[in-house]
């Protein structure tokens, strides 16, 4: 059979999978660049954007837009009251005691969902129609590029909100050197707090991107933030735009690998790559500002 | 002073005592029958179970409202497994371990099943399972197990049916990893070539798990295409049944896709969309409560509970909702015919002497050597259209 007239479809189907980690990626990396945590229950705010859009659109029937906007509120909020609750409250605790919490957090969003949303997957209409274009034998659907454009539009943001505004660099500043950012006056507790706010959001619009695209039920959120996390390393732990690379090579990998391996290895192409990637280069395709530092 | 208090106290235990003692007396009932439930009330199966168990009460509430068993009122103890295999074995065990449950209902998910059964058979007791099981484990013809969901064999057997009705000669097989769907696949390919088809089983696979089918189908594709192949059969379950049909029609593959009975679910349709019109499968006849035939010996029952559902809590039937009811109906047939003192091992042989009970999803037959119960009669055609479930019917075939 011939392999590379696949080649194309698949290359398609992968960049979509991608920009989905690469969303979920720069989620992590949010909080990263502010605070040094890994936020285990980012996957869960990508699960909650997408559930409060569909309960909002369906279940209290608001227009679509409207309802889109309100659950990327109350997803940030959700962001700010983990902070308020979980974090805040463990700010002086080591970083593990941190992560393990977010872990517990995570389970916890998940649980709350299934009991206020019911636990069968849900599946948002598409924003602009579901027949496929066809560009050179290859179909793509209107959704996927959505998907990408608004990856694109984020990236953009978060680069013009750090390298351009106050708040942003405070942000970095508060992460990169702890103690000069508190010598200089920044809050790193309020910046921690918007950092976290920031995240949910991404997430939240993350989530509402793809479940037109894949069903988002009350457990998704685990496999997608894991993902997400690979992607994140993958890429250059802390750097926004190492996130998306990562995301994008982890989902272009994971597609293509079925042009040569059987379809059941597929999960266990991003934990391979993973591992290649941690014994080889420890600091990911982009270089990391924190692993660089700190340990190698 | 402190001498009278303790008096007090000491009556008033008396009293307590005595009214304690003196409760059963002014309630003249006989014993209840206890059957345990064993169900994945939480983890993703939480909304179907939701429903089991009301469907469950349902009719439980009938049942003892109309004098239970000879003046014995059914009583029904739920324990939650959490879709977690050791809660699901040690909640078998406590059925088990509780003289006075008889019998045991559930679980649900393939793997759990598996665990109980095993127990069953240890243990001497009753499991009734409520859903499709693993070949693998009901073939070891078991004593103490019962399955009330249509087997993998006869859902082969119906499908096989719809494609000669159809006259598709060639078929592709996209098939789930797990063995329920591979039995499918491997039944539907065994009949199918027995009546002179050609059915093809697709080196790929998919996982319950998987939220994108592309990139297998797209390898699929050049082999639909080469080989003229008139349909295509999704030997799947939940959420990626939807999944695969959308990603199909995206890639711009328009022959006719047929499905498993685990198609005939709302959330299923409401899912896949426009994606899922054309889609035929054959299920249970519950999918479509009022379009069966006005002589089915089955409709006034199916009709009648749908009614009740509706009226207490205002939703429709599905096969789910089915399978429970009919458990509980076998239940109650077998109680009935029990000669003397319900034990466990006498409810087992009624159970197995059941004999055209009429319940939703069909005619139950059980013996010895056959503890599936329900035969290909007992399904239909279903194709979806406009986004509702349509019954489709062949001259010569049900």
């Amino acid at each position: 059979m011939d392999l590379w007239a696949h080649i194309p479809q698949l290359l398609t189907s992968g960049v979509t999978l991608g920009a989905i980690y690469a969303l979920v990626a720069l989620g992590f990396v949010t909080i990263i660049r502010a605070s040094q945590i890994i936020n285990f229950a980012q996957g869960e705010f990508v699960m909650l954007g997408g559930v409060v859009t569909f309960y909002l659109l369906k279940g209290l029937n608001l227009p679509y837009p409207l309802a889109a906007l309100v659950a990327t509120g109350i997803v940030i909020t959700v962001g700010f009251l983990l902070y308020i609750s979980v974090i805040y409250p463990l700010r002086k605790a080591p970083t593990l005691i941190v992560l393990i919490s977010t872990l517990g957090a995570s389970i916890f969003l998940s649980n709350t969902s299934s009991l206020l949303f019911g636990t069968l997957p849900k599946a948002l209409p598409p924003f602009s129609g579901e027949r496929p274009l066809t560009i050179g034998g290859v179909s793509i659907v209107p959704q996927n590029l959505w998907v990408l454009g608004t990856t694109v539009l984020l990236l953009i943001f978060l680069y013009l909100l750090s390298h351009r505004t106050l708040s942003g660099k405070a942000m970095e500043a508060s992460s990169t050197d702890p103690l000069g950012a508190d010598l200089l006056g920044i809050s790193r507790t309020l910046m921690v707090f918007l950092a976290f706010g920031l995240s949910a959001g991404i997430g939240a619009v993350a989530g509402i991107l793809v479940t037109p695209i894949f069903f988002t039920s009350y457990n998704s959120g685990t496999i997608l933030g894991l993902k997400g996390f690979i992607a994140a390393v993958l890429g250059g732990w802390g750097k926004n735009t190492g996130a998306i690379l990562g995301g994008f090579v982890l989902g272009v990998v994971e597609s293509m690998s079925l042009a040569f391996i059987p379809s059941g290895y597929k999960d266990g192409v991003a934990f391979a790559i993973l591992l290649c990637i941690l014994y080889f280069r420890p600091k990911g395709i982009l270089g990391s500002p924190f692993v660089d530092s700190r340990r190698w | 002073m402190k001498g009278k208090k303790s008096i007090a106290v000491l009556a008033s235990f008396l009293i307590l005592i005595c009214v304690a003692w003196a409760t059963p007396a002014f309630v003249a009932e006989k014993s209840p029958y206890k059957i345990g439930v064993n169900l994945e009330l939480t983890g993703p199966w939480a909304e179907v179970t939701k429903t089991v168990r009301m469907a469950m009460e349902l009719e439980k509430d009938k049942i003892n409202s109309a004098g239970g068993i000879n003046g014995h009122p059914l009583e029904l103890i739920y324990e939650d497994n959490g879709f977690d295999l050791s809660r699901a074995a040690a909640n078998m065990t406590k059925f088990t371990r509780d003289k006075e449950i008889i019998a045991v209902v559930g679980p649900f998910e393939d793997n759990l099943q598996a665990t109980t059964r095993a127990l069953a058979e240890r243990e001497k007791i009753t499991n009734i399972i409520i859903c499709p099981s693993n070949p693998m484990v009901r073939g070891l013809k078991q004593k103490w197990a019962f399955n009330i969901a249509q087997s993998d064999i006869i859902v082969s057997q119906k499908l096989v049916d719809l494609s000669l009705a159809r006259k598709y000669k060639k078929v592709l097989v996209f098939h789930a990893a797990h063995p329920l769907a591979q039995s499918l696949a491997e039944y539907y390919k065994r009949f199918g070539e027995a009546k002179g088809m050609k059915v093809l089983i697709a080196k790929e696979t998919h996982r319950p798990t998987d939220i994108d089918m592309t990139p297998q189908l797209v390898k699929l594709k050049p082999i639909i295409e080469q080989e003229k192949v008139d349909a295509f059969y999704a030997a799947t379950a939940g959420p990626p049944g939807p999944i695969l049909c959308k990603n199909l029609r995206t890639l711009g593959v328009k022959i006719p896709i047929l499905g498993t009975h685990a198609f005939g679910f709302h959330f299923i349709i409401a899912l896949g969309g426009e994606a899922m019109e054309g889609v035929e499968f054959g299920a249970g006849k519950p999918v479509v409560p009022y379009q069966l035939d006005e002589n089915d010996p089955v409709r006034p029952i199916i009709t009648d509970f749908d009614k009740r559902m509706k009226a207490r809590y205002d939703m429709g039937i599905d096969q789910i909702a089915g399978h429970a009811h009919d458990a509980m109906a076998l239940i109650y047939d077998a109680l009935k015919r029990v000669q003397g003192k319900v034990t466990r091992a006498n409810f087992r042989d009624a159970m197995e002497n059941t004999k055209g009970l009429k319940s939703c999803h069909g005619i139950y037959n059980y013996s010895p050597s056959d503890h599936d119960g329900l035969s290909k009669k007992d399904m239909v055609f279903i194709r979806i259209e406009g986004g509702k479930f349509k019954r489709v019917k062949f001259p010569g075939l049900e």
